[in-house]
């Protein structure tokens, strides 16, 4: 065990795979003799070589696209966009090229995508979106999104040897503020929920970085007994774990930074009010960014994403309930 | 660590490096007996004529017996060690993931008694127009509860949950349901063992003079070609520029040239990419091209590339340096020194030109490929007319096995490597 | 098979077509015949069956430019590697899917290539190493790109194949892939199959330069070829394969054709000038093949009696087999392991293949 911060988790489980699958590459706008944007893939070349840790043109529908090649005849190749949002410009390889390939023709297409993600640092309305719901409504596509360093890796390990096109949503704003106990060596996280922390008057459901606010804002609320459910992947998603943290608890508030509308949070909640509807004891309570643009500015920017303080405050409203 | 009745042993064997491996011979034990060990960590050092490797303990426990000494040869299969272990179970100690940690104590503690109504909102029952959650509706009418007459303690006295609870259960614990941690028994020791220390590995013992067993394999190895094949050497000298040309350009060594055109040649002239074994004689279809390596003093060892015919030169190119290293860093695994069906020899470095390579058995030819050095040579030009110019040239020459072919086919061969070299695209 | 009844050619125009003997063998160039009548004939089939009620959807055939991928798939060898077009049906059967497969696809039966999850030409063999397409033109472009990619990093000796058309050429993907494929120097075959029309789009609302020539901006050659000369066709792709084979990179090859019918079973072409449609019909790629064997002797008749028999027979069988059941419509949308594409294994898939085994069993 090494504590590491989610970035060195990253980065140690892609060196893992690269050391252990020599079919695996790392290829993205960057990343190779600069080392990534965030430094993910920073000293990789000197190990690695530039075939694979790869340069690529500024192209993502060609970066997904050629992974998608390359995967279909044998590699593992995991991609890197250099912010998630960027993804837009690869969104029809990966939605309507690999995400339909195994069901349309049996052939599997095992990519990952990396997805820095997430606002928080005055990224702009380009540089801090949360895209994963789109992929939740692409079918054939996993979605993941770590909220430890620990995670950060298994995740990592668990996606790259997935036979399927999965997406790991990686938050920036995590990168280095959260450090942890990681394991050494190869370890696969499953696709499923983490109870962060037990709890039976209250449970949080989060994902990603709202996991921290969360549990920050869910610390000390005069004693209740608060259940935070981290739900580590979004598809598959672990719809026991939500199921049940609700029978115990009645009462839910879930946290997603991304826009309110359509968001996992969305399907979440329509998820409790279709299977756990006997259980609830109050209205299924969301906090999300309101459906605008993430602005620049400091003051505009904290106004909209989620925070402790706005946690806090739907937890205590529900608890009353 | 005691012993106990339902200890079981279990054996260390010597493994069977390859399919034409018979036995292998201990070169060193890392651990001796009575000293702990863990699954998969090296126990001793084995030599054999393909490969040397280290042998991973097949289980955790403690070495009960040595029953091999250092520099004895035994059959494949022969148990040499055997480690004892308790409770009979050999498990290997795997790289997952740790289990769970136990429910987090320092999470907040389920909070005794009765939570206090919220300020200003006093506990009222009954009244008309209230309206109950689905759980509180569910467990009333599971235990027959009658919800009008439950104090609420929810926002305007709606009946929560943890009030039909307290009801049912008699009890106004609002966490009836919640979880409850255990407490710790006064038997339960929060101490847990450190892990195993790793076992210090035995000093090197210092194998007294002579050659090396590798040495000594090859000595054998290439008087027993010699005395078997009825080996002749034929020569053909090779205007390099276009592999120079070629070579700068894809930024790979001439080598990877060589190896190509000698692909290209065996499948032109199957008869040299064969096996002469007595009797049996066998042609291949596919090349597994055998590149001799230099380990220095220690000896020479021939990794195979497998399926040759299948890479491009890059391929190649990448193949031997990949190769090359892992000799050298003693990491070849028994495959990858098998099942050669024709070999090349590269020297050159040094600046040697020439030199009468011994066949690798059973192969039927082996090429040797030295030093390319700039010589004066007649060129002739579209006209027709000659001149001297100054080309890279090297000398390749080619042992083969009189008893296999005749000097003419050795020379086509020659004679087609030669070509594809020199007629790469410019 | 053939005899040696030798008898005039057929069609408005009797001159002969010049072959090209330089690789292609008489067997050969009756396969590349035979492989362009099963996929007229299958196609004529499948058009019947459609306006019988037969065939769900729409209906997409290539008429006319069966050449195009009949000569191109023909010179690519079992390990290649394909994404194959709407309008390529012959490099299917090349590869060897058979055409009791096609028609049950067509039909959306459960003998289908999808099995019903997906329609007409929009299928890929995985086991013969192909890639079906899909409707977002020409994403396959990349996705050959980065088959290649795989290849070079590896160090094969392997080449991988897409087919496009014109309209294809003004989406970002075609740059994407042509530029990575450029600066990569990787082994793929980029084959444009100008067919004159994107649905009823023409040349010049597509373009401004003619896109052969943007392969040499993207740094590696570009040819044009008559894409209704099955002959011309393998040639211009043997020449590309081994181009990227021996690491010289990739080669845009641009076939010169023409849709002969509308986009799609619905569209009564109206948009396009009936001489034009004429002035192509006298290019009949299959009548100019046809000239050619005839030329040499083969009974071409024979031929399309034998071909015609087997899509008979294949309707049957096709027409017999059940729809899919829905019981495993959920099933399948995530793969719980990954197999690669295998192996074309048809006796006619491969010629490159075959030509290096003919030299290398040329012992001295």
């Amino acid at each position: 065990m090494a504590p590491l911060t989610y970035l060195q988790a990253i980065s140690a489980a892609l060196r893992d795979e690269l050391r252990d699958d020599e079919r695996v590459l790392v290829m993205g706008e960057d990343i190779g003799v600069f080392g990534g944007a965030f430094k993910v893939t920073d000293g990789f070349v000197a190990e690695f070589g530039t075939d694979r840790v790869m340069d690529t043109p500024l192209a993502e529908s060609a970066i997904i696209g050629c992974a998608i090649g390359a995967a279909v005849v044998g590699m593992r190749p995991v991609c890197e966009m250099q912010f998630a949002d960027f993804i837009s410009c690869g969104f029809d390889q990966l939605v309507n090229v690999a995400g339909k390939m195994h069901y349309r023709q049996d052939l599997a297409v095992p990519i990952t995508v990396r997805l820095p993600s997430g606002g928080g640092f005055s990224g702009g309305p380009f540089h801090s979106q949360n895209p994963e719901a789109l992929f939740m409504h692409s079918p054939g596509i996993k979605v993941v999104a770590p909220s430890t360093a620990e995670d950060a890796k298994g995740l990592l390990h668990a996606a790259i040897r997935d036979p399927n096109p999965v997406c790991f949503m990686e938050h920036k704003h995590l990168y280095r503020r959260v450090k942890g106990e990681v394991p050494e060596g190869i370890y696969e996280t499953p696709f499923t929920a983490r109870v962060a922390r037990e709890g039976s008057d209250l449970v949080v459901i989060a994902y990603g970085a709202m996991v921290e606010v969360a549990l920050e804002a869910t610390a000390d609320l005069d004693g209740a007994s608060v259940e935070v459910l981290d739900l580590r992947s979004l598809v598959p998603l672990d719809e026991a774990a939500i199921l049940d943290s609700v029978r115990r608890c009645s009462k839910v508030v879930i946290v997603d930074e991304a826009n309110m509308t359509c968001a996992a949070g969305a399907q979440v909640a329509a998820l409790i009010a279709e299977k756990g509807f006997e259980d609830l004891d109050g209205p299924v309570v969301r906090v999300a960014t309101p459906d605008v643009p993430i602005p620049f500015s400091p003051p505009l920017e904290h106004a909209v994403l989620p925070g402790v303080d706005r946690v806090k405050e739907a937890c205590r409203e529900l608890l009353e309930y | 660590m005691s012993s106990s009745s339902t200890e079981t042993l279990v054996d260390v064997t010597m493994p069977q490096m390859g399919v034409s491996v018979a036995e292998g011979t201990v070169v060193g034990w890392r651990v001796g007996v009575g000293d702990a060990i863990v699954a998969e960590q090296t126990i001793c050092d084995i030599s054999t004529d393909k490969i040397d490797t280290e042998v991973p303990a097949p289980a955790s426990g403690v070495i009960a017996e040595i029953l091999v000494d250092v520099d004895q040869t035994v059959d494949v299969g022969t148990v040499m060690a055997r480690i004892s272990v308790e409770g009979g179970a050999a498990v290997p100690n795997g790289n997952g993931t740790p289990a769970p940690a136990a429910a987090e104590p320092q999470a907040s503690p389920p909070a005794a008694g009765e939570p206090a109504p919220p300020v200003g909102a006093p506990a009222r029952s009954g009244g008309p127009g209230r309206r109950y959650s689905p759980v509180v509706s569910r467990i009333a009418a599971e235990h027959n509860v009658d919800l009008s007459t439950v104090e609420g303690t929810g926002r305007g006295g709606r009946v929560r949950k943890q009030d039909v609870l307290a009801v049912v259960n008699g009890t106004n614990n609002g966490h009836a349901d919640g979880a409850v941690t255990d407490p710790p028994l006064h038997i339960e020791s929060p101490y847990r063992p450190d892990p195993p220390a790793p076992v210090s590995a035995a000093a090197t013992t210092v194998i007294d003079g002579g050659l090396s067993r590798m040495r000594r394999t090859i000595g054998e190895r290439m008087k027993q070609s010699l005395d078997t094949a009825a080996t002749c050497t034929t020569w053909i000298e090779v205007d390099m520029a276009r592999v120079e040309a070629a070579r700068a350009k894809l930024g790979v060594t001439a080598l990877a040239f060589v190896a190509r055109a000698t692909i290209d040649a065996l499948r032109e002239h199957p008869a040299l990419n064969a096996w002469l074994n007595g009797e049996d004689y066998a042609r291949h279809e596919f090349v597994h091209l055998g590149i001799a390596v230099s380990l220095g003093e220690d000896g020479l060892i021939v990794p195979v590339i497998h399926n040759a015919h299948e890479l491009s030169v890059e391929g190649l190119a990448a193949r031997i340096k990949d190769l090359a290293r892992r000799a050298r860093a003693r990491e070849l695994s028994a495959d990858d020194v098998l099942g050669g069906t024709f070999t090349i020899t590269a020297p050159g470095q040094f600046g040697s030109i020439m030199a009468t390579p011994i066949i690798n058995q059973p192969q039927v030819g082996i090429l040797d490929f030295e030093a390319v050095v700039k010589r004066p040579v007649v060129v002739t030009d579209a006209d027709g007319n000659d001149s001297i110019a100054i080309r890279p040239m090297t000398i390749m020459g080619l042992s083969w096995d009189h008893r296999a072919l005749d000097g003419a086919l050795s020379a086509q061969f020659l004679a087609t490597v030669k070509r594809r070299l020199e007629s790469l695209p410019s | 098979m053939a005899t040696e009844t030798a008898q005039p050619a057929g069609g408005p125009t009797p001159e002969s077509e010049p072959a090209h003997p330089e690789h292609l063998q008489l067997e050969d160039r009756i396969w590349l015949m035979r492989a362009m009548l099963l996929m007229r004939g299958i196609e004529e089939r499948a058009m019947s069956l459609y306006r019988q009620g037969k065939v769900p959807g729409s209906f997409y055939d290539g008429y006319g430019q069966e050449a195009v991928s009949a000569g191109a798939a023909f010179a690519m060898a079992p390990e290649d590697r394909l994404c194959i077009l709407h309008r390529d049906l012959a490099a299917h059967l090349i590869r060897g899917v058979t055409p009791t497969r096609i028609l049950s696809q067509y039909m959306g039966r459960a003998a289908g290539i999808t099995r019903g999850r997906d329609g007409n030409v929009h299928f890929g063999d995985r086991e013969l190493g192909c890639v079906g397409m899909v409707s977002m033109l020409p994403d396959m472009m990349l996705v050959a790109t980065g088959m290649a990619m795989a290849f070079k990093l590896r160090g094969e000796r392997r080449c991988a194949l897409t087919w496009f058309g014109d309209g294809s050429t003004s989406r970002g993907d075609f740059h994407e892939a042509m530029n990575w494929a450029g600066v990569q120097r990787l082994p793929v075959v980029f084959v444009l199959e100008n067919n004159q029309y994107a649905y009823s789009t023409p040349l010049d609302k597509q373009f401004a330069v003619d896109p052969v020539e943007r392969a040499a901006a993207y740094g590696f050659t570009g040819v044009t070829v008559d894409g209704n000369d099955a002959e011309a066709m393998f040639e211009a792709t043997l020449e590309a394969r081994t181009r990227a084979v021996e690491g010289d990179g990739p080669t845009l090859i641009e076939a010169v054709t023409m849709r002969m019918h509308g986009h799609a079973a619905h569209d009564d072409m109206k948009y396009v000038p009936k001489e034009q449609v004429e002035e192509w019909r006298r290019r009949d790629p299959v009548e100019r093949q046809e000239r050619r064997l005839r030329d040499a002797g083969v009974d071409v008749d024979a031929l399309r009696a034998e071909v015609t028999a087997e899509i008979d027979a294949a309707a049957t069988e096709a027409l017999a087999g059940p729809m899919p059941t829905p019981d495993d419509v959920l099933d399948g949308v995530f793969a719980a392991e990954a197999e690669p594409l295998g192996d074309g294994r048809a006796p006619w898939s491969g010629y490159a293949a075959r030509a290096e085994a003919t030299v290398a069993g040329g012992d001295a």
